[in-house]
């Protein structure tokens, strides 16, 4: 199964979509995204893992590595999701603490700016 | 009764989706509930992962299923001919793995190191 990454602009936000399965094979095509997003000017990015099946370490690491792209320039990254199984490996990691994690995308964004 | 399922794949992260899909339908046969199936399946995952980034010159992966009444037993092994470190334990994968699964073990043996874990489910 492949992984499939999409970008929109809403207001001030990037919100990117993602849908499929994130491991080790697929995670460097979402790195690749955060960054390309980052170098193009977007530090209020949201990730939409609504869609996303299946999430792993690797996955986890690639969203921290952009979280940490942001930050350095003020940014933000905010996430939603609303699968248990999901938000479980948040959980396990600790990473609930580290990530805002909203039910939606109006949600996320409508969320002030930390 | 206890069956198992060998399953030989890649040295490649892009066979780790067969892995994941035999380790559902083998838990489904041994009607795991859709929770327990996702924990197996992320375990199996970040034990495969863990090996491949351990792989070497190694071309291929092997992973066993042990199928028993309330419990399956996957054991994930490489060819490895260099011990090296033992796997980090302070890593998500690792925090993963152990919060997915009831016991983990690392072994290595003639040339192969191996991840072994138990996930219990289903009937029991």
């Amino acid at each position: 199964m492949d992984l499939d990454l999409n970008v929109r602009k809403d207001g001030d936000h990037s919100v990117l979509e993602v849908a499929g399965e994130i491991d080790v094979y697929t995670a460097p095509k979402l790195r690749e995204q955060l960054i390309e997003l980052v170098s193009d000017g977007s530090y209020h990015i949201v990730v939409d893992l609504e869609k996303v099946d299946f999430l792993d370490s690797t996955g986890l690491g690639v969203l921290v590595g952009g979280l940490k792209r942001v930050r350095n320039h003020d940014g933000s990254l905010q996430l939603v999701c609303t699968q248990e199984k999901i938000l479980k490996i948040f959980r396990i990691t600790g990473l609930t603490k580290v990530f805002p994690i909203h039910g939606s995308v109006p949600d996320a964004i409508s969320a002030p700016a930390e | 009764m206890t069956s198992t399922v060998h399953l030989e794949i890649p040295a490649s992260g892009a066979y780790l989706a067969v892995a994941r899909a035999a380790a559902t339908g083998l838990a489904a046969q041994l009607q795991f509930t859709y929770e327990e199936i996702d924990d197996l399946r992320i375990a199996v995952d970040e034990a495969c992962t863990q090996l491949l980034a351990r792989r070497g010159s190694a071309t291929t992966l092997n992973v066993a299923y042990h199928l028993a009444d309330a419990e399956l037993r996957v054991d994930v092994s490489i060819e490895a001919s260099d011990r090296g470190e033992p796997l980090e334990r302070d890593t998500f994968a690792w925090q993963i793995l152990s919060a997915m699964t009831d016991e983990v073990r690392e072994q290595a043996e003639a040339g192969r190191l191996r991840l072994s874990f138990r996930k219990a489910g289903g009937r029991g």
